[in-house]
């Protein structure tokens, strides 16, 4: 005799009375006490429902998935005594399991192959990169071979938006990177009594890598987000497939006009960027390390060339290229749900940083094999 | 399979028959200078079907969030299942379900995994009866498995209603939410949809409070209809309220569609 039922043998004969509530809270009890019935000598197991309190679809699914298995083990099972109001739920679950079958293995995966859909994903990612990469071409080819005024106004309002609006935020980052590198510089060289060589170790990095990669940096967090965010939502939303059925490219008015903006953006901010970083160094030679700002100028101008200058500049376009491109693409993959926007949203700035990084590796061992 | 014999009648175990689920007294919502509800109050029996209605910006999601704790209302009170309802606080959770608008599945999770998932937060049941449990429920709403493996954004309008009804029932509820339970389908599948809610609510024995805007869902399964009309509600039986001299009242249902809509429930009525 336990909480919910008695269990009663007599002859050929188990009866099991149930009370108190059969619901959704003990379930679990419930089925543990089911459990723990042992049939025995018995034939025939009668199920008294009077002494039921509270009953529901829970307390009636236990109830009815144990007098199954007992039919399975060959015991004849039945129940007696229900009342009017709780006879219904019973007989809802017997509608439902009627007309459902219920497979327990359903929603077991199968046994994975790790390696074959590890390569079956790789592949795919290849095949989507591709179209990827054709896709962001035909878009640029489009906008340049017919431009509309559409376009054109949103090519600047882009350049604006992921351009001059980025100023700021660039020319303080990399403003304060120039003090990092004149103060780290300083600290090593005074030990060879060269301090003056600071100046030509900030000009030099700041040209050739720092103001370009802390601008890109920048942006890709910036820009590419929102490209990834913008045009994913606007999937979501149908809004893409509306410019689609209104007849509107959308390759044309949404991806080209990023692209191209980014593109002309980036050199410029890329600029701003030197000039912030070189205050930077020089903010600190002329305060710490009492180097005069006209000595630091013609140090500057004879260290550094223009060579230095458009080895920098000429490698914001492809920045630019990699960000715009990785953002609109990520964006236009957005399908269905909002995770899915988090998802590559994220994995927009992700990878447009590390494409980034590579890319700049690229470039630097390729200008140091010509030797500029 | 196990049959189900000699009945004793319902002997009542639930208290008084018209006992009030829902109490609210005294509500008041402003948003500024708009009031929206002042001093409004409203009785829900126990096992009824309640549907509510009135005019865009008369306050019927803002009172029904004020039931379910969403909103803070400026003054009142509200008793749910005698549980005093406060904003933001734990309400009762076990007892209740709600059907919202959208559906509001977890775009993240299959079917089956959101019917799973309030059972998994709120008791200690194992896997296997978690499952099956879900998947009773998502049965009963008329899917299959098929369905219940797929992730929302792969379901159809009606079947993600459906999947969401699943899911406000899969805690066997006494109260059950509906916020226009039928908006966006077809006539054919809000009429399916009607029915099933009708079914459940007389087989779960469930109260069933419903903001809607289908005349047809009013006449075919309410036995009651609240209108909010003048900062107020006005409450009445179905087939009484169609008399209400207030002139919103009478406009919304002497409106042609809504005749026809009460028309057919007579006839269907006078067939039975």
């Amino acid at each position: 005799m336990t909480e919910f039922l008695t269990a009663q043998t007599s002859g050929t004969q188990l009866t099991i009375s149930l009370r108190n509530d059969w619901r959704f809270d003990n379930v679990a009890l419930l089925v543990d006490e089911l459990e723990s019935l042992e049939p025995g000598q018995a034939r025939e197991i009668t199920f008294r429902c009077g002494g039921l309190r509270e009953f529901d679809l829970a307390g009636a699914w236990v109830l009815y998935d144990k007098s199954l298995d007992f039919e399975e083990q060959g015991y004849e099972s039945r129940f007696e005594g229900f009342q009017a109001g709780h006879l219904k739920f019973l007989q809802n679950i017997i509608d439902v399991a009627a007309v459902n079958e219920y497979d327990p293995d359903f929603f077991n995966p199968p046994p994975r192959h790790r390696v074959r859909e590890r390569l079956e994903t790789v592949g795919a990612a290849t095949n989507r990169g591709f179209e990827a990469v054709g896709h962001i071409t035909r878009a640029i080819f489009d906008g340049v071979r017919r431009p509309t005024l559409l376009m054109v106004g949103e090519t600047l309002r882009q350049i604006h938006e992921t351009g001059v609006r980025a100023i700021p935020i660039v020319m303080v980052i990399t403003f304060l990177m120039g003090i990092v590198l004149a103060y780290q510089a300083s600290d090593q060289l005074a030990k060879f009594g060269v301090t003056i060589f600071v100046v030509d170790l900030v000009s030099n990095s700041v040209l050739r890598e720092i103001g370009v990669l802390l601008a890109a940096v920048m942006v890709a967090g910036r820009s590419g987000s929102a490209f990834a965010a913008a045009l994913g939502t606007m999937k979501l939303n149908e809004e893409i497939d509306a410019l689609q059925v209104m007849g509107l490219n959308p390759n044309q008015i949404l991806i080209a006009p990023r692209v191209l903006g980014l593109t002309l953006a980036m050199p410029f901010l890329t600029v701003f960027g030197d000039l912030a970083g070189l205050a930077g160094g020089a903010f600190i030679c002329v305060t710490v390390l009492d180097i005069h700002w006209v000595q630091f100028y013609d140090r500057v101008a004879s260290s550094v060339g223009m060579t230095d200058l458009w080895v920098g500049l000429i490698k914001a376009p492809f920045f630019a290229l990699l960000i715009a491109a990785t953002g609109t693409l990520r964006g236009m993959q957005v399908q269905g749900s909002a995770e899915e926007l988090g998802r590559l949203t994220t994995l927009a700035v992700v990878q447009s940083i590390f494409l980034i990084i590579i890319a700049d590796a690229f470039f630097t061992v390729l200008f140091s094999r010509m030797g500029i | 399979m196990p049959e189900a014999c000699e009945v004793i009648p319902q002997t009542s175990t639930d208290g008084p028959r018209n006992e009030h689920v829902i109490r609210v007294r005294g509500l008041v919502n402003r948003f500024g200078r708009q009031v929206v509800h002042d001093g409004l109050n409203l009785d829900v029996r126990r096992d009824e079907t309640l549907g509510l209605v009135g005019g865009s910006g008369t306050g019927k999601s803002v009172l029904l969030r004020s039931i379910l704790g969403l909103h803070r209302p400026n003054a009142g009170s509200i008793t749910v299942l005698d549980q005093e309802i406060h904003y933001r606080q734990p309400g009762p959770f076990r007892q209740w379900g709600v059907l919202f608008q959208g559906g509001a599945l977890l775009s993240g999770l299959t079917v089956q995994e959101n019917v799973e998932l309030p059972i998994a937060l709120h008791s200690n049941v194992p896997v296997d009866l978690r499952r099956e449990l879900a998947c009773l429920k998502i049965f009963m709403t008329g899917l299959t498995l098929d369905a219940a493996s797929k992730y929302p954004n792969q379901l159809s309008g009606g079947m993600r209603k459906r999947a969401a009804l699943a899911r406000a029932l899969a805690l066997d509820p006494k109260i059950l939410f509906l916020d226009e339970p039928t908006a966006g389908l077809d006539p054919i599948a809000a009429t399916e949809f009607d029915k099933l809610i009708s079914y459940l609510q007389k087989n779960l024995d469930l109260t069933v409070v419903m903001v809607t805007h289908d005349v047809d869902s009013l006449f075919n399964i309410c036995d009651r209809i609240a209108v909010l009309v003048d900062r107020g509600i006005v409450v009445d039986r179905t087939e009484r309220i169609v008399d209400n001299p207030h002139p919103w009242i009478q406009s919304y249902f002497g409106d042609p569609r809504a005749r026809r809509a009460r028309k057919a429930t007579q006839n269907h009525v006078q067939r039975q």
